[in-house]
Parts: C-alpha cells; structure tokens; sequence
C-alpha cells in the first residue's frame, strides 16, 4: 500500500481512538489489565522457575554413612547406588571434607570449630550427596535407598521440595484460566469499540463504496485502531512491572540477599517479548471479528 | 455504454422487482428513467452500480458484464460511475472541498492531483466561493451541486443521478438538471430516474418508463409516460 493511504489510516485511527475517549479507555483498561497479571504471573513463574532450578542443581539427597558400617558394607552401598537407573550424580564425601566445608561457610567464625579439627574429635560423619535425574521424586527415591545398607540416615529436604512443585504448579493453572478468561474480555470489548467507530461512521463507509474504495481501504483503519488500542493497552503493565520490579529487586536485594531474583532488565525483556505482541493480537483480532461482522463490505 | 438484456430481478417468491428488461443506452446519451414508485427503478440502479445481483440476465456496462464481476473487481468498477442520491449524503462534518475531496482520496489519488481536480471541479458546478462551508450552511441546490461534483470529481464515463431534485424547487431543479446537460455535452453518459414531470417534458430528452417492473416504453425526444 502507498505511503500517504498508510499516512491516511493512522490518522483516522488515532482520531478515532481520541474521538470515543471513554470507550477506547476502557478498551485500553481490559487490555492492560490482563496483560498487568499476565506479566505478573510471568514475573513470579521465572523467578520461582530459577528458584527452583536452584533447588534442583543442590545435592538433592544427602546419605549419611552409619558410623558402625564395615568397609564392605560401604561398598556394596556404593555399588547400589551408582547402578540405580535414577541416579545422575553420586558423590562421596568424607567428614574432614564436610569439615572443609563448614569451615568455609562459617567464614571469619571458623574459630568456633577449634578442637574439633583432628581426625578423632570430628563429629561428622562421611556421607554421599545424591542428585536424581528426577528431581520430583526425591522422596519415591529416598524411600527405596532407605534400605541399603550401612545407610545412617537420609537428609532430602522433604517438607520444603515438593509443596515449592506444587505450588509452581497451581500458580500456573490458576493463572493460565483467569487470564483466558480476561484477554476474551478484552478481544470482547475491543470488538465493541470498533463496532461503534463502525455505526459512527456507516455513513462514510457507505460514501466510501459507492465512490469505489476498495474493501481493504475500508478496512485499515479500524485494523490499525485495534491495534492501537491493544499496543496501548499492552505499553501499560510494561511500564507498572518494570517500575514494580525495579522496587521489589532492590528490597529483596537489602533485605532477603540469598534469594537471587532475575535483573529487571532481563525480565522485562522476556516480558516485553510477549506483552507486546500480545497486546497487539488481542487488538487487530478484536477489531477483525467487528469489521467482519458489521462492515460488509 | 450500456447493454440490458433479459434482466430479472426477484427479492421473494411474491416480489417480482424486473421483468423482462431489455435496454442499451449509447456513450455520451442523456435519459430519463421514470416510472412510479416500486415501477422498479431502484432495483435497476442498485444492478447497474452492482450493489445486488439479477436473479437472470445481463447487464454489460463499458463492455464487461456487471453481473459477474468478482467482489473484488467492483470497488474499481464503481470508479468509473458517478453516483447522485436524492439525499445527497455529505459528510456534515466536513466541508465542501473535503467533502470532495474524500471521494478522491479514498481511492488512492495523490494530494497534488486532490489539489488540481477538486476546484477544477468546484468551479465546473458554480461553487468556488463556498468551499470552506459546511453542508448545513449551504441550500439545498447548492448541497446537490456538492454531490455532483463528488460523482464526478473522479471523471467518470457514467453518471447516475436518482431523484436528484427530489427535495428541490422547480428553478432549483431546472439548475441541476441543466449542470447534468452541462457534463453531458462534455461527454459524459447521464442516467436521471426522476418522477418530476414537469422537468422531463421540458427537456425532451430520452425517456425510459417502467411500471410494474417492465419497460412500456423508450422514446426519443420524449415526454413523460402517462399511463391513463
């Protein structure tokens, strides 16, 4: 299409855009409003997704040896666990390792292990980490390996795994029907506002046929005000995440520092990514089903 | 220009709107289509600009058949026929030159051409010192010479007018009528459907009559038919 028709429909559409004010605003309003909770979700789900990515890179089960098991015993129990089929990772580590590690982690208060350093005094015990190649079924896991011998005990963070897929799970589902519930709204009352520019200006359009406008002619406007309506409607939560964001990254980085949530610049991208679109797709689909309908052209 | 032939046009299996039409109307002629309402006039301008199909026949205007232009050929075959309504149908928020101008715009034509046609055409129908009214201000004869100059701002082969001086004054509709002649002489096809008797006995011009949706009679230099 020639530059000036292209010229010619933005004009009518932003006029017509600004001429139904209050119905463009609620039209803007829905459309924000579902793409505001999808970012949201879409905020929490990466985050939480890396969270437990997180969770899912540490040692998943933690075997403690029994202090009276023999040399074979430890053995076999090595044996076993190599050949489970679930098993991706087993490592085995002594107690001066554990002891390494503790230190390290106490940083400047290692002096409180003082004493505890030789061989003998060492109250920990050596033990294999384990890493499923199934994080979900840690516990199914656990439980089978609970009877191979020279095992003291398990440490697999039950309790805390499990409700976190859960919740992940539910979060998503819930989400994902509210928000179809609202983007039909939206494609809903979309259609509603360019019905009305339609009635408004039946009278040109029907100008417009008998002087020889073709049917597209007739039709981008109202395409690009749909799209207009969604694009603005879409640039909206963009702007509420990204400042929402921008506060919650700072309190969380002063305030619970060992959670790492994802830079807001790298959100907003990914967000941004399918906001847009989006937005853009509800608005041309709202405004097709009315032209379609009540342009025939 | 125009070729007709065996023309039906049925809306319900009561409603017989054309019969039988069979008609040809040669370039750069002037004709009165007349016949009282529901005669069928409508219905056959609503063929000819293609806005219905015929339930049977053909119509042929500028060599091809109307009737079976795709959907997508008409926008561009409408180009080509300039259309006068009774009502007039301007933009009441728009003035004179933009009213025109619209109907050249909407067909893609550049704004240098908008600028050298609109008051060429302006200036053709008598009204180059009303351009910036709007149609509220204006009479009703002035109003009609807006909506012939939209019709052919364009250059059209074919000018259809229905009922243009429908709303208008005997003097007032004399000037219409004489600035249709006008753009016939220039050799433009013009077809009025009008019931006014007065204007088509004075011109004595060709006359088409319909009743009942058939053609009763055609003449040459006619007046208009009275069926008693």
């Amino acid at each position: 299409m020639p530059i000036r028709s292209l010229f010619y429909f933005w004009k009518e559409a932003l006029k017509s855009i600004f001429h139904h004010g209050w119905m463009s605003i609620a039209s803007i309003a829905v459309v924000a409003i579902t793409l505001l909770i999808l970012g949201s979700f879409m905020v929490i789900n990466y985050n939480v997704a890396i969270l437990t990515e997180d969770i899912k890179e540490q040692v998943q089960i933690v075997l403690y040896i029994d202090e009276g098991a023999g040399a074979e015993e430890v053995n076999e129990l090595q044996a076993l666990l190599i050949s489970h089929p679930q098993m991706e990772e087993v490592r085995y580590v002594s107690k001066e390792e554990a002891m390494e590690r503790l230190k390290d982690q106490l940083g400047e208060r290692a002096f409180l292990l003082d004493g505890y350093e030789e061989e003998d005094k060492n109250p920990l015990r050596d033990s294999y980490e384990l890493r499923t190649n199934i994080p979900e079924e840690v516990a199914v896991i656990a439980e089978e390996i609970e009877n191979y011998p020279a095992v003291g005990y398990l440490d697999y963070g039950s309790g805390v795994v499990e409700p976190l897929f859960q919740f992940t799970g539910i979060v998503r589902w819930v989400g994902l029907a509210f928000m179809s519930g609202l983007a039909l709204t939206a494609v809903f009352l979309i259609a509603h506002t360019i019905r009305l520019t339609v009635f408004i200006r039946r009278k040109e359009i029907m100008i417009m046929k008998y002087v020889g406008a073709t049917d597209w002619f007739i039709r981008w406007p109202f395409i690009f005000e749909g799209l207009l309506l969604g694009l603005f409607g879409a640039l909206i939560p963009v702007a509420i995440i990204y400042y929402a964001y921008e506060i919650a990254f700072l309190w969380m980085e002063t305030n619970v520092y060992f959670v790492n949530l994802i830079p807001t610049e790298e959100i907003m991208a990914e967000i941004m990514q399918v906001l847009i679109p989006l937005g853009v797709v509800l608005g041309v689909l709202g405004s097709s089903i009315s032209v379609r309908r009540f342009l025939k052209v | 220009m125009i070729e007709i032939y065996h023309l039906y046009k049925q809306y319900s299996k009561d409603v017989l709107a054309l019969k039988d039409l069979n008609m040809v109307i040669d370039r750069g002629e002037f004709v009165f289509l007349v016949g009282a309402s529901g005669a069928g006039k409508s219905t056959l301008l609503k063929l000819l600009l293609r806005e219905i199909s015929p339930t049977r026949g053909n119509i042929k205007i500028f060599g091809k058949d109307v009737t079976r232009l795709k959907k997508r050929e008409v926008p561009l075959y409408r180009r080509n026929v300039g259309m006068v309504f009774q009502d007039c149908r301007l933009l009441e928020d728009r003035n004179v030159f933009e009213n025109i101008a619209f109907a050249l715009r909407v067909i893609g034509a550049s704004p240098r051409e908008i600028r050298k046609r609109v008051p060429f055409t302006l200036e053709l129908v008598g009204l180059k010192n009303k351009v910036f009214k709007k149609p509220n201000e204006l009479s009703g004869g002035e109003q009609q010479r807006v909506a012939l100059a939209r019709a052919i701002v364009n250059r059209p082969s074919l000018v259809i007018a229905d009922e243009p001086t429908g709303n208008l004054d005997p003097e007032t509709s004399m000037n219409i009528i004489n600035l249709l002649q006008e753009i016939n002489i220039r050799g433009t096809t013009v077809l009025v459907a009008t019931h006014a008797k007065n204007i088509v006995d004075y011109y004595q011009k060709r006359v088409v009559v319909l009743e009942k949706g058939r053609l009763i009679s055609d003449q040459e230099r006619g007046v208009y038919f009275n069926a008693d």
